[in-house]
């Protein structure tokens, strides 16, 4: 496990939890850079004034907030990171509440916790009383001069922090005008759906899933490197079935078949 | 209406429902434009050569790969899409799972799915799939691929709609059993501690009411917009010194917490 990325402390009431927070997820996307197609060269990016055309140094770089059209409001980096607040390094956990009712589309980034220094008694009293209450705590977190909402739960041994989503920063459903059909669903077509849903349904098991798209472009770049010419397929296109029932009714059909193998 | 980020079809067995999808995450960030401090004039990034020094066009930079000793290959949109799964366009439903079973770690971008087109079966097939995932509490698991990566995804209703939030893969969740210092068998709190930090626990609890919590850090960032606007100077706030003392009696301190609360 990398370093920690914060060291603070966490507190509920007058209890202080020295936490240390850790990256919880990591990225193995296979990243590709942007080169000059002729020479193979790296493209590097240049900063340039629009007015003097010429290159600028970055110390020489300020922040412009659009006003209106072409109007800026300057500011510098210092300015913007002033809206951080008061940069504590506590985290007060102002809330608690069911996780259960907590949609996971408010949870953004994950995060690990660790205890910090000589907070060991605390961080397993806060651990075991997460469990046992069946909650998580709500709080803020100023992390790399931003501000986070964050919830804190207890995961199987050990304390979880997730960056949430603010409310109005998610689209509400009902915005998007969405077709309605002439008529719903019959309870006939729901329950056949229903049972198709039950032949699928397995227990989640996330190492079942691989990522076999990032090693088929590694295996791509393979072939790459040693000369191959790649082949390039056509797409094909799908239609909604005209007749919902007799879908249903193959597929369940499937569904059986396939069970019973 | 927010812009389609993708097209094709959800398929649940033999039923397809042609769907588009569109974000349903509000970017209400401020954004911000680099300037030229002197001048305040906007910069502009440009690409150039590393070789040659000239800046070159969008339509001669190309995406390579580079390997530990500096050599590369070269890798076009075309076969990259040439290696996407053949049925690229479409989401095949291949298991359903209890949504609660899924641990929120793995959720990532969150999308909504919406009927395609205007004809009426359409709208059926994604009527039937959204009451039925809401009737069951259950969520569909699937493929697809977006922009040149193979997605996994979870599809579920939420708020009358179908929601497809992009899904982390395994590999991608660091086992947590590697974090130094998280819960020892050897601190195992004594059963009136839990007991009293449970009551402070319940006595701060609340119901979860999203709309309650609000983007402090957007609306301070505002405010320095506006007052610089008024020709105001901004000075960053100090650190906080005074940090919280560390408890060294955790019983004094939930015994006084809870004290305190109970007035």
């Amino acid at each position: 496990m990398p370093r920690s990325i914060w060291n603070g402390t966490i507190t509920f009431g007058l209890i202080a939890v020295p936490i240390k927070v850790h990256s919880a997820t990591e990225s193995h996307t296979v990243h590709f850079h942007q080169v000059h197609a002729e020479d193979g060269a790296r493209i590097k990016q240049k900063r340039i004034c629009s007015k003097e055309d010429r290159e600028v140094p970055y110390k020489e770089v300020s922040m412009g907030y659009e006003v209106r059209g072409g109007e800026f409001v300057l500011l510098d980096k210092e300015e913007i990171d002033a809206a951080a607040g008061d940069r504590s390094r506590t985290i007060e956990l102002e809330q608690f509440v069911d996780p259960t009712e907590v949609d996971p589309v408010f949870y953004d980034r994950t995060y690990y916790l660790g205890a910090g220094d000589d907070g060991q008694d605390a961080y397993r009293l806060l651990l075991d009383a997460l469990k046992r209450a069946k909650r998580s705590g709500i709080g803020r977190w100023v992390f790399h001069n931003r501000e986070y909402l964050v919830s804190v739960r207890a995961g199987d041994d050990l304390l979880v922090l997730h960056t949430m989503r603010f409310a109005d920063e998610l689209v509400r459903a009902e915005k998007l005008d969405i077709a309605k059909p002439s008529r719903k669903p019959g309870k006939r077509e729901l329950d056949m759906a229903e049972q198709l849903v039950d032949s699928l349904e397995k227990n989640f098991r996330p190492a079942s899933f691989k990522d076999s798209y990032r090693d088929r472009v590694a295996e791509l770049i393979k072939r790459k490197a040693e000369g191959e010419e790649i082949e390039l397929p056509e797409p094909e296109e799908v239609e909604a079935p005209d007749d919902l029932m007799a879908a249903l009714e193959a597929s369940l059909g499937n569904g059986r078949r396939k069970a019973r193998r | 209406m927010p812009r389609s980020m993708w097209s094709g079809s959800l398929s649940f067995g033999l039923v397809n429902v042609p769907v588009v999808m569109v974000t349903a995450v509000r970017d209400l960030d401020l954004h911000f434009r680099q300037l030229h401090e002197k001048d305040g004039a906007p910069i502009e990034v440009q690409r150039w050569c590393s070789k040659e020094d000239v800046e070159v066009p969008f339509e001669e930079i190309a995406r390579a790969f580079e390997f530990d000793d500096g050599s590369h290959v070269i890798v076009s949109d075309e076969e990259l899409e040439a290696i996407e799964p053949r049925r690229t366009r479409t989401i095949e439903i291949e298991q359903f799972v209890e949504l609660a079973e899924v641990d929120p770690i793995y959720f990532d971008h969150p999308y909504y799915l919406l009927p395609a087109g205007s004809d009426d079966g359409s709208a059926r097939a994604y009527r039937l799939l959204a009451d039925v995932m809401a009737r069951t509490n259950r969520a569909a698991l699937g493929r697809f691929v977006m922009r040149a990566k193979e997605y996994l995804a979870i599809v579920r209703s939420y708020d009358g709609a179908l929601m497809l939030s992009t899904m982390l893969f395994a590999d991608e969740v660091r086992d947590s059993e590697d974090v130094e210092n998280a819960a020892q068998k050897s601190h195992k709190p004594p059963a009136q501690q839990v007991k009293a930090a449970v009551a402070v626990i319940e006595e701060l609890s609340g119901r979860w009411e999203p709309s309650e919590w609000k983007d402090r850090y957007r609306r301070r960032l505002q405010d320095v917009v506006s007052r610089k606007r008024k020709g105001k100077t901004i000075k960053a706030p100090e650190p906080r010194e005074t940090e919280p003392a560390e408890a060294t009696d955790l019983m004094a301190a939930l015994e006084q917490t809870l004290a305190e609360m109970r007035g």
